[in-house]
């Protein structure tokens, strides 16, 4: 039996981690994402997981990844400021191919900047913003449901791919509260197997290498250096870097259409929005309030690998209009793929955009 | 038995220079290891960045070599998860004083039951002889070429003021007491801090007129006071030299511990 | 039970003849294959672990082990002692 709750979108984003089977929680306090901490506290040592706070966000991200090579799922949720200190060990995750969910409920930056206000400033840093070539995959919510099921869903690409998954929220959709339905489970996808006496990071055909869980004897050996198949270090050899980085860029570039999720509406309007995040609920008000087949809507819930193929679904579009919380980060982004011009509408200082904003351009463009 | 079988012999000879004292420290603490009767797969080894921390790469265990400072950090995760398991950790100066300093503190504040074995060899080894916060007064670097201006820092003090369950400081001359130490720290719950003193002669000795790795091993011989020596001077009111190593088992005690299985955990 | 040092292993760091209480160890004097100058062994037969070893049934001493960073020195088995004909000549 499916329930209904009313929540905020913080403590949906914890109880989709619980319902995904998340064990492990290794946090450190900050606004706007405090709340997730908090739940987990309360929650994970009744359902026989672990909750630590650790000193800092460095060290929050260390113990994920630590527990992680347990076999538990880990997470950790954190906000501008903390998301820089964990620059370096999702670098380490992302080298070493280590599963684990990081939710990112975005504040206004740079620096401490607006801890209680929205924005989406973080989405390129959560793309590139450790040193060194890599991708990972980051999705959206724009609703408190959403909150729950798109956490929950970033435990099975974790696992699946092995790989960093960010849960990039924003302030408002952590601190809203709607309804939200509770499904009676959650789909839980495994990591991938590993055969004992094979070595540990040959990639399977996707290019994902088996999961060797510690504590089984198979005497893994996880580095950050460049390392060969066996995981010993070959920082050395130019050839064999250049197969890494590659290959941990492709496992996830290559599977962008299967993980691309987006809506579509009007596919053949001429004048089409792409959002994702809060903005995605003013671009629903203004399909609400002039609901005519004009106006196309592309609406993203993964927004890395970016799903360039959705682009061309819009075969009419004269041109794309993307309202952000930051100065057009995604927006530029779209430009490297639209055939038509890209229209930026950035918004800074922590609200969002007024539906009527956002009607002046579409007027402005007719 | 012997902590031969604890190391991946296809890897050997390793990546320490000739007379690198991180050698003796691994040995001596797989030494130990061996003693316990541990299972290979119960067992991990942690370890940040630096010359010591390349040690897990050596060993058969499952092992973590992680980011620079974050060692202890990575291993309370791994513990935590997984408390039936046995976690070690290597780590240096650099990476435990320097750039890991808060993660030291807060382990040895939370008492987790970790077992650290920190290789002191005074510098940077790795990036090619820089001062490091233990590097003594007066002694040189390539960052400090007229002599360390810097007070260094007493790494088992700090794991005692820390709150760690058990702190002794040996060197690489003193296998015997150190495989000794490494082995009640492993016995002892919750954080066993061990520092081994190690020579560097490429980096260290080279640059602080020790010509051969002996000369240093001397010097670190001749400079190591028996803690028991230490308190006797201490109640006669004689002056400690500065430049002496207090060494011997610094602390035992049983403060609650973390991290610890829930049957061993029960009274 | 007799000591030997892996001359694969060795860096000639010569640690080994500091430490060992009957001075077993000798600085080397010529450079082997890959330049490293391995200690020598001066009457091995002195050695702690190779005489009483089998009596005790556990290691003894070992502290060349210990200190050895390379992890070169190691005891091997020797092969048991063959009793030879010798054919008197009178």
């Amino acid at each position: 039996m499916t329930r209904t709750e009313f929540w905020q979108g913080n403590i949906a984003s914890a109880e989709g981690a619980l319902a995904a089977g998340c064990r492990f929680f290794g946090g450190y306090p900050i606004t706007p994402s405090t709340e997730i901490a908090e739940h987990m506290a309360a929650k994970l040592p009744k359902k026989g997981g672990v909750f630590i706070q650790m000193e800092d966000e460095l060290a929050s991200i260390a113990s994920v990844i630590g527990a992680s090579w347990t076999g538990a799922r880990a997470m950790t949720a954190t906000s501008g400021p903390g998301f820089s200190l964990m620059m370096e060990n999702i670098g380490y995750a992302a080298m070493t191919e280590t599963p684990c969910v990081i939710v990112n409920v975005q504040r206004g930056g740079p620096s401490t900047g607006q801890p209680t206000m929205a924005a989406q400033g973080d989405m390129m840093q959560c793309r590139f913003g450790s040193h060194g070539d890599y991708a990972v995959i980051a999705l959206s919510p724009a609703s408190v449901q959403e909150m729950y099921d798109l956490t929950a869903k970033a435990f099975n690409l974790a696992d699946e791919y092995r790989v960093p998954v960010f849960l990039m929220a924003d302030e408002v959709i952590g601190h809203m509260r709607e309804r939200i339905i509770i499904p009676d489970s959650v789909a839980h996808t495994g990591r991938p197997a590993f055969v004992p006496g094979t070595p540990p990071f040959r990639p399977n055909e996707n290019l994902v290498p088996g999961f060797p869980v510690f504590g089984n004897g198979y005497g893994t050996h996880v580095t950050g250096l460049t390392h060969d198949e066996r995981g010993f270090p070959c920082a050395t050899n130019p050839q064999l870097h250049a197969a890494l980085v590659k290959r941990l860029v492709d496992k996830i570039e290559s599977a962008s259409e299967k993980l691309a999720d987006f809506d579509i509406v009007n596919p053949d309007a001429e004048q089409v929005f792409i959002a994702y995040g809060s903005p995605v609920r003013t671009v629903q008000q203004v399909l609400h309030d002039h609901p005519d087949s004009s106006i196309g809507f592309l609406r993203i819930r993964t927004v890395w690998p970016f799903p360039a193929h959705a682009l061309s679904i819009f075969k009419n579009a004269q041109r794309f209009i993307v309202p952000e919380l930051n100065l057009g980060q995604i927006a530029r982004e779209i430009e490297r793929y639209a055939k038509v011009p890209v229209v930026s509408v950035p918004k800074l200082g922590g609200e969002l955009h007024t539906p009527k904003e956002l009607w002046k351009i579409l007027e402005a463009g007719a | 038995m012997s902590f031969n079988e604890w190391l991946r012999q296809d890897r050997l000879p390793h990546i320490y220079c000739a007379g690198c004292g991180n050698g003796t420290i691994i040995n001596c603490t797989l030494a130990a290891v061996d003693s316990m009767g541990w299972k290979k797969e119960d067992t991990v080894f942690v370890s940040g960045i630096g010359c010591s921390s390349r040690a897990p790469g050596y060993i058969v265990t499952d092992s973590l070599h992680t980011t620079h400072g974050r060692a202890l950090a990575f291993a309370t995760g791994v513990k935590m998860a997984r408390p039936d398991l046995h976690v070690v950790v290597f780590t240096g100066d650099g990476d435990l004083a320097a750039i890991g300093g808060n993660h030291f503190i807060h382990a040895c504040r939370r008492n987790i039951d970790l077992t650290v074995v920190c290789m002191n060899n005074q510098i940077y080894g790795m990036t090619g002889g820089q001062g490091s916060p233990t590097t003594p007064r007066g002694c040189l670097s390539t960052t400090t070429p007229y002599g360390c201006t810097e007070p260094a820092f007493d790494l088992s003090e700090l794991a005692i003021a820390a709150g760690a369950n058990f702190v002794a400081r040996w060197t690489s001359y003193h296998v015997k007491e150190l495989e000794r130490a490494v082995k009640t720290g492993l016995e002892t719950p919750g954080l066993s801090f061990i520092e081994a003193l190690v020579q560097c002669p490429t980096n260290f000795g080279r640059r602080n007129k020790f010509k051969k790795v002996a000369d240093q091993i001397e010097y670190i011989k001749a400079h190591s006071l028996l803690k028991a020596k230490r308190d006797r001077m201490l109640e006669q009111g004689e002056p400690i030299p500065e430049d002496m190593y207090v060494v011997g088992e610094l602390m035992k005690r049983s403060r609650p511990a973390m991290g610890i299985p829930k049957k061993e955990a029960a009274p | 039970m007799k000591l030997a040092i892996d001359e694969t292993r060795c860096k000639g760091c010569n640690l080994c003849t500091q430490v060992c209480p009957y001075r077993i160890f000798k600085e080397g004097k010529h450079p082997n294959r890959r330049g490293i100058v391995v200690p020598e062994l001066d009457r091995p037969e002195r050695c702690t672990n190779c005489r009483l070893r089998h009596l005790y049934g556990r290691q003894l001493c070992g502290v060349c082990q210990l200190t050895c960073p390379d992890q070169a020195i190691h005891w091997v088995e020797e092969e048991p002692y063959e009793p030879h004909k010798v054919a008197i000549e009178y």
